[in-house]
């Protein structure tokens, strides 16, 4: 925004008028206020319901006439997600397969995208583009032909085969964002570090790589955020219970021997939500550049 | 300097795009580190060819095949050359799911983007205290894993005790809805995965779209407004028009993300009512791992590849296009 346009610039309209002419930003309107109003309500509504149904008693949970507060509000919901189910056993999981893969795929992609973008050579321009045409494969089409495979070499069923699923869906997007934090290091920086006498890889050691550390940061949020909600290579890989991640959990979340148990679903669904949503608010800010820049991944 | 064709890899296939504008290379190569890019792509090299490449290869071999659940066992398959394709393109269910996912990656893309424009635009109307309100409901929205929203969805509209059955009810428009059953007939189920997607997208198009719209020169707003220009004129003429490029990137990486839409309607129908809301990617992986008819369902997949491959290759070139520095 040009700050200095016109704040309260005088115009004289055709009809001869002298009027304040102001940003529109700054006029309020009564009537976008309410819309805005009824249009948070329309979209939060699923997440306070999920929220306030997962504070509810089982008795309250089913009535004709929904509660739209909770008027006895208990945590026995999600004591019995916690307690009665594979919980805490498939978030070890999650844990293992998301956190590993994510170091991997950072390193390998830490140092791809440092010679896709410090370095100049044959071949680099079909490197970026076919990084990203990868990234828009859709997915049955990796997740067929990767079963097929990992199921001759007996890794179904295993972290590793999650893992390499997991490796090569969140690759290429961190080449690409990687990537953009290198460009925007100035190539004085580099210049500087020859000029004391730095070869190529203390350049990339001590002066690149710490420089994209915040890169790396946003990118393995990113990644993470990937990796933690996927679901239909963990549900086609997995076939034990006890293997499970928490996706596959929550999806077919059921407390043994019991009647299908909304409280219980929507205690689960805010257990797995929370770390994501918390992130989402926490890098907000980087959220839209951080999407469109060069990310397909949905 | 800059366009001296000897800083210019020549012979990519690229060639359209433009080369003016291309900066010095960041560095004289040394002897020393002449193989530096090499050493450096090589580990993401190999496991793009082993774990993406070489998978997609043999998807393609094994659409050729009668690879089924025998041979998951056995290990035993036959060539069959193009039989699985020449059944695919011989099965109503094909052309019903080809229809299907581009009509419904239309529906999705276009309600998204409409409302999510809107909101865009709404929210420059805002105070601040109003306008971090509806970003925090966005970041909701957005943040929820896709997984757990289908949950919620559930149990939104569950027949019987679904809060959405019940809101229906009241409005004492329809009669009591109070049991109906939104996943049994294929236009409700279509609708409530429509809303499902939609809510989820709509914050992403709005954030992207409103940090453009802070953006848009204020002088040619001004300027249109002293030419006499009403407040829709504004917007449509002045505000939407520099927005083109963000809306056109929104827009293409929409189509991807909705053509590739799966664990929302794989949650809540598994492509149900008898086949009715199974889009190629549902279809594809019914028939490779419900029925494990894999040749055929490899099949599938590929021609869902090429399909949005041609889609998404638009986005490319107009990535090139557009001058990016690759």
């Amino acid at each position: 925004m040009s700050a200095t346009v016109s704040e309260t610039q005088a115009v004289i309209t055709p009809s001869g008028k002298v009027r304040v002419a102001r940003r529109p930003r700054r006029r309020r309107h009564i009537g976008a206020t309410i819309t805005a109003l009824v249009f948070s309500v329309i979209w939060i509504f699923p997440v306070y319901w999920m929220v306030i149904t997962s504070f509810k008693p089982r008795s309250d949970v089913m009535t004709p006439d929904p509660q739209f507060v909770p008027i006895h509000p208990t945590i026995e919901n999600f004591v019995n997600a916690v307690s009665k189910t594979n919980f805490l056993l498939n978030l070890r999981n999650s844990v293992v397969v998301v956190f590993t893969a994510i170091l991997f795929a950072l390193l390998i992609a830490l140092f791809a995208s440092a010679a896709l973008s410090r370095f100049r050579f044959r071949g680099r321009r079909t490197i970026m583009v076919m990084i990203l045409a990868v990234q828009m494969l859709p997915g049955a089409a990796l997740l067929i032909p990767q079963f097929l495979i990992f199921n001759d070499l007996g890794l179904l069923n295993k972290y590793i085969g999650l893992i390499l699923a997991y490796v090569a869906a969140v690759l290429p997007f961190s080449i690409w964002s990687l990537r953009g934090f290198f460009v925007s290091i100035p190539i004085e920086v580099e210049e500087a570090a020859m000029m004391d006498g730095a070869g190529t890889w203390t350049i990339l050691w001590r002066v690149l790589f710490p420089l994209v550390v915040p890169g790396l940061i946003s990118t393995s949020i990113f990644g993470f955020i990937t990796a933690w909600n996927e679901y239909i290579l963990a549900f086609t890989f997995m076939k034990d219970t006890t293997m499970y991640t928490l996706p596959v959990w929550l999806a077919g979340f059921a407390i043994p021997n019991q009647p299908v148990d909304y409280g219980g679903q929507m205690a689960a669904s805010v257990l797995f939500s929370l770390p994501v949503v918390v992130l989402f608010l926490i890098i907000q800010r980087h959220l839209v550049t951080g999407m469109s820049a060069g990310a397909v991944k949905g | 300097m800059s366009t001296s064709p000897a800083t210019i890899v020549a012979g990519e296939g690229v060639a359209a795009a433009p080369r003016g504008r291309r900066p010095r290379p960041p560095r004289h190569f040394s002897k020393q580190s002449r193989f530096a890019p090499l050493w450096l792509l090589s580990p993401a090299g190999i496991v793009i060819l082993a774990l993406i490449v070489a998978p997609i290869v043999f998807l393609v071999y094994t659409s050729f095949t009668d690879y089924d659940r025998r041979t998951l066992f056995t290990g035993e398959y036959n060539g069959v050359g193009l039989q699985q394709y020449i059944d695919i393109f011989t099965d109503s269910q094909f052309w019903h799911s080809t229809i299907l996912t581009l009509l419904f990656t239309a529906a999705m893309v276009g309600g998204s983007l409409v409302i999510g424009i809107g909101v865009s635009h709404l929210m420059t109307k805002l105070g601040t205290a109003m306008r971090y309100v509806v970003t925090i409901v966005l970041i909701f929205a957005w943040g929820m894993p896709n997984v757990a929203s289908a949950q919620v969805w559930g149990w939104l509209f569950q027949p019987g005790y679904g809060v959405i059955n019940w809101m229906i009810t009241q409005l004492r428009v329809f009669g009591d809805q109070t049991d109906l059953s939104w996943w049994n007939s294929t236009p409700l189920a279509l609708i409530n995965i429509w809303m499902l997607v939609v809510w989820q997208a709509v914050p992403f198009i709005a954030l992207t779209t409103y940090a453009a719209q802070t953006q848009v020169d204020g002088s040619l707003i001004e300027a249109a407004r002293i030419d006499g220009a009403g407040e829709w004129r504004i917007y449509f003429s002045v505000i939407l028009n520099s927005l083109k490029p963000t809306i056109l990137l929104i827009t293409v990486l929409s189509i991807i993300w909705d053509f590739n839409v799966f664990n929302q309607i794989w949650l809540t129908t598994q492509g149900g009512p008898d086949n009715g809301t199974a889009t190629l990617g549902i279809w594809s992986y019914l028939v490779a791992f419900n029925q494990f008819k894999v040749g055929s369902g490899a099949a599938i997949a590929v021609v869902t590849t090429v399909m949005l491959m041609i889609i998404s290759g638009f986005y490319i070139r107009s990535l090139l296009r557009s001058g990016e520095d690759l």
